[in-house]
């Protein structure tokens, strides 16, 4: 257990020593049906944070509005003390802050070294007119190949690397997607649902390459149904119910919480709210 | 003998050549990027007219192809603009209609006087400017077993300048599909959700491509202008769905398969033409119904494509031309 | 597999407040463009447009399906010049005859998109199919059969000829689904690779109508229509009986939607086919049933649109498939409902638009609505706004 955690109170919307991300009074809601409708809610740095909820909570959601993917109704969410209101994803990408998604996106007919490739930031040859001009991109072009391959390495896809992505396995894409994020060096992974279809011969290496992130210390915020999963590898936890945080805590105690027991063995707990229940 | 000969002579036409540059266009659409462009004969008339107005009202070669460019340019951006937000099908709709539109417009009594309305302009008004610059000499060439004018019309100065304009710009697809740029869209071929979350601002690509594509269907437009007439009607929809079906055949995100597949188009649509005419009894084809009963093959052929072998003769089998 | 593709994934769906601000710039932008082209091509005037129009019929390109010169409506056009009648009720009563009419065919549009999520480019052919074997069925001049070199006359009443050819039309639409789309769909061809299935199927199509009935303008019946004045208006009594079988149709289809087991079992599937599938409704029945419907409404549409224009030639269907979509789209796609109301927009656009721009120029005028539609309002009239974006 880090100790950054120390001292912050255990209820919804705890404030924390040194928060990434900040959310004030969140409101989405699709119709007449509210998915998310957060107060406040902060991640700490350089920590892995896990969201959690049963069906239809509005984990999903929240996440897609964290990340620019969709526009609450109101509310207002910063990320490294900048305002994130109406910044389009591509935008919050490049400040850092990358995702990946529940339903792996691997780019099938592009390989799997093209793949990293394209996770790059900054690529001048991405530019159409120095584009024309090999000469001005080659180079970087040569550095982005030999991170791709480092990370490559690391993540056990060396073999693969000029395979198309479509022909790897559940597991394999859900890694290609993580190191495909990784090739922006962002400050902060956002991942949805890490777990979700991988064979379990990989859970135990996918877990391990979470932890070395956080160690070189990029912060983690993930939304996963798996518990073992969460209590392995998550230094704090942020219950949701229905649009709401009802909970946040250490992963050892936060599942005792009345509140938690409630939401998960209540009625709600097989209804679907948004889309978040594919 | 000469079913062969014709249809080797309509494989190096600069109607074809022509058309395998429009499909270069389009394969920057499709091939490269995804975008469902319906209407790309609308490219290719919009290049047709700013090239033979301009031309018409005296305007140097340089400006007139310039002219056509620019035009194409603002239609591919005031298209793009709204639509490219919008889910594939609706750009279909959206792309079939404007470039119908302008077929409609083109050839309207309103618009006569500019764009000659429904019998369009004639070549003499606009082709003089090219024809003037052919170093070839001023009579019929025979060049092994075909002759052709040196330089008026479908000419032999033609079929050189088509050619090399198709080669210059298969160069550039290829320049351009394996750099980071044709990456990107690559990328947004495949997903466009996973290129945002790489920070990139997919809406920009999809417009330069968008741009890009439709401008080479318009130089396409007026190499066909310039071999034919400026006619509203020869540029419906059954052009675009041919430069599907070409491109198709050939090959969709391949370098060649735009070339080949519009020299294999017109070379067997010739060819079936020829062989059709000579065995078949006229009783039971008449030679007015070989057109119409060729163009059912070139549908049929669209339909067995896209079903049994969408990757084209070209195109590699793993890396298709349509999402799972 | 219809439901992913309309709802679409919800990230990409986000309404935006923007587009309506292009989709202005954009219309302001073009109406400009064509004012300013317009003024410096003289404008020539709207009512000249038909007679030259057809002066420069013999001028279409061969390779063009559309010899696209003769106006469609041009008898109808014609007969609002009669003086002391009101022009614009005229063109009124017009515009809510065809927009009846196209109904016809737009809703089986609909309902194919719906049930399947398929555009179908193909539709269009389905139209001219329906007119011109109604007059294979009833012309007294001698037919036959493409590629048999028989000639022979069959030349029954125009009824029976009509019934037998929305027959025969809906025939094609049982077996379109049973040897092309059932199996499409078994393959999970993607619905993008069906979409292009389907325009080769209409470049084919529209060919071999061609083939078969040739390039001109055929008439169902010689007898011409007497016309009722009604005061405001007047309107053809055949007309009216068109109307008559047009309403009927569509309260037909009407009743089943709403009324029948089948009926309902089919919106179920146009709301969401995996659930549908998952209570036990058994999908490919449905979509066949719609297949034919559709194909059958169409050739009723066809028919009922050549005796309204007095003739119809093989690419009628061709030059009304994107009137359809606008319909559909504007209607919002997929709702049946929102198809007819499409349409009655659609035709009174057209056919008011000839008050004030030529006649050439009327559909250009559906096109354009068409795509203001897709630029403003995706989802059309009736569509739910969360589901496109």
């Amino acid at each position: 257990m880090t100790d950054m955690f120390e001292g912050v109170p255990q209820e919804p919307g705890a404030p924390k020593p040194d928060p990434i991300v900040t959310a004030d009074k969140v409101h989405r809601h699709f119709g007449g049906l509210t998915a998310v409708d957060v107060a406040h809610f902060e991640v700490q740095r350089h920590a892995i944070t896990a969201l959690i909820g049963p069906n239809g909570a509005g984990k999903s959601t929240f996440f897609n509005l964290l990340t620019g993917f969709d526009e609450p109704q109101t509310g207002e969410w910063m990320f490294n003390g900048h305002s994130l209101v109406g910044t389009s994803p591509a935008k919050i990408a490049r400040a850092g802050k990358v995702r990946t998604f529940q339903l792996t996106k691997a780019l099938n007919r592009m390989t799997v070294i093209e793949n990293m490739r394209l996770g790059a930031a900054q690529q001048s040859g991405e530019n159409f007119f120095r584009a024309l001009v090999p000469g001005t991109w080659k180079a970087q072009e040569t550095e982005i190949t030999d991170k791709a391959e480092v990370l490559l390495k690391r993540f056990k896809l060396w073999e693969k690397r000029d395979d198309y992505a479509g022909s790897l396995s559940g597991g394999q894409r859900k890694l290609l997607e993580m190191a495909r994020a990784l090739m922006s060096d962002p400050e902060m992974i956002m991942l949805d649902e890490p777990m979700a279809g991988v064979n379990p011969a990989l859970t135990e290496s996918l877990l391990d390459h979470i932890v070395e992130l956080k160690d070189e210390g990029k912060t983690i915020l993930f939304v996963e149904h798996d518990m073992h999963m969460v209590r392995r590898i998550s230094d704090w936890v942020v219950v949701m119910a229905e649009g709401k945080i009802i909970a946040e805590g250490p992963p050892q105690t936060v599942m005792s919480n009345p509140a938690v027991q409630d939401a998960y063995l209540g009625a709600h707990h097989d209804t679907d709210l948004s889309e978040d229940a594919s | 003998m000469d079913i062969l000969l014709d249809s080797i002579n309509e494989m190096i036409a600069p109607a074809t050549a022509a058309f395998a540059l429009a499909a270069i266009g389009l394969n920057f659409h499709f091939g490269l990027t995804g975008l469902l462009n319906m209407g790309h004969a609308g490219f290719m008339l919009l290049g047709m007219y700013g090239y033979a107005i301009s031309t018409s009202r005296g305007a140097p070669i340089w400006l007139a192809l310039i002219i056509a460019i620019v035009v194409a340019a603002l239609f591919g951006l005031l298209l793009g603009w709204p639509t490219l937000k919008l889910r594939g099908d609706y750009l279909a709709i959206a792309t079939i209609s404007a470039a119908e539109l302008i077929r409609y417009l083109g050839r309207s009594n309103s618009l006569q006087s500019l764009t000659g309305g429904s019998t369009g302009i004639r070549g003499n008004d606009f082709k003089f400017t090219f024809e003037e610059l052919s170093p070839l000499p001023d009579e019929n060439i025979t060049f092994l077993f075909w002759t052709r004018h040196g330089s008026l019309s479908s000419s032999w100065w033609l079929v050189i300048v088509s050619w090399a304009a198709v080669a210059l710009f298969a160069l550039l697809y290829w320049q351009l599909a394996r750099s980071p740029w044709g990456r990107v869209l690559k990328g947004i071929r495949e997903d466009e959700d996973a290129v945002r979350a790489l920070g990139k601002n997919v809406y920009s690509y999809k417009m330069q491509a968008l741009v890009l594509g439709g401008v080479i269907g318009a130089l396409g437009g007026v190499l066909w202008a310039l071999g034919n007439s400026v006619q509203p009607d020869s540029m419906g929809r059954p052009t675009t769905f041919w430069i599907w079906t070409l491109l198709l055949l050939g090959g969709a995100a391949t370098v060649f398969g735009p070339i080949i597949g519009s020299m294999v188009f017109w070379m067997a649509l010739v060819a079936v033409k020829g062989i059709a005419g000579a065995l078949i009894p006229t009783s039971v084809l008449s030679p007015v119904e070989i057109e119409p009963f060729s163009l059912v093959l070139v549908g049929i052929t669209l339909m067995c494509l896209v079903v049994f072998r969408p990757q084209g003769i070209l195109g590699n089998k793993r890396e298709l031309a349509f999402n799972d | 597999m219809a439901q992913s593709n309309l709802g679409g994934d919800p990230l990409t769906n986000r309404v935006d407040r923007r587009v309506i601000h292009r989709a202005l710039v954009v219309l302001v932008v073009a109406a400009a463009a064509f004012f300013l082209l317009t003024a410096m091509g003289s404008p020539a005037l709207a009512d000249t447009a038909i007679a030259s129009s057809h002066a420069s019929a013999a001028a279409g390109d061969a390779s063009a399906t559309a010899t696209q010169t003769i106006s469609i409506h041009a008898e109808a056009a014609d007969a609002t010049t009669a003086p002391g009648d009101n022009r614009v009720i005229q063109q009124l009563v017009n515009g809510l005859v065809f927009g009846l009419l196209l109904a016809l065919a737009s809703v089986g549009l609909s309902l194919i998109y719906g049930t399947t999520g398929l555009s179908n480019f193909a539709h269009g052919e389905q139209v001219s199919l329906g007119a011109l074997l109604c007059f294979f069925f009833t012309t007294q001049q001698p037919v036959s059969l493409p590629l048999i070199p028989v000639e022979f006359t069959i030349g029954w009443p125009l009824v029976p000829s009509a019934i037998a050819a929305v027959a025969v039309a809906a025939g094609t639409g049982w077996l379109q689904d049973r040897f092309l789309w059932s199996p499409l769909r078994r393959r999970r061809v993607s619905i993008v690779q069906q979409m292009i299935v389907s325009i080769g199927l209409s470049l084919a199509l529209v060919n071999f109508i061609q083939w078969w009935f040739g390039a001109e303008r055929q008439r169902l019946t010689t007898s011409i229509d007497t016309r009722l004045d009604l005061g405001m208006f007047s309107i053809g009594q055949s007309t009216l009986w068109s109307l008559l079988i047009s309403l009927l149709c569509l309260g037909g289809v009407a009743f089943f939607l709403m009324r029948t087991r089948t009926g309902r079992a089919t919106r179920a599937v146009s709301d969401n086919p995996s659930l549908a599938s998952a209570s036990g409704i058994r999908v490919d029945k449905v979509v066949r049933l719609v297949w034919v419907l559709a194909t059958g409404l169409a050739a009723v549409g066809g028919i009922l649109l050549a005796l309204y224009d007095n003739a119809a030639a093989f690419d009628v269907g061709a030059r009304l498939l994107l009137l359809m979509f606008a319909a559909v789209t504007l209607g919002g796609l997929g709702h049946p409902f929102g198809a007819l109301v499409g349409s009655l927009v659609i035709g009174v656009a057209v056919e008011m638009s000839t008050l004030w721009v030529g006649t050439d120029l009327k559909y250009a005028v559906a096109l354009g609505i068409l795509i203001l539609v897709l630029l403003v309002r995706p989802q059309g009239i009736l569509g739910r706004a969360e589901r496109v974006g």
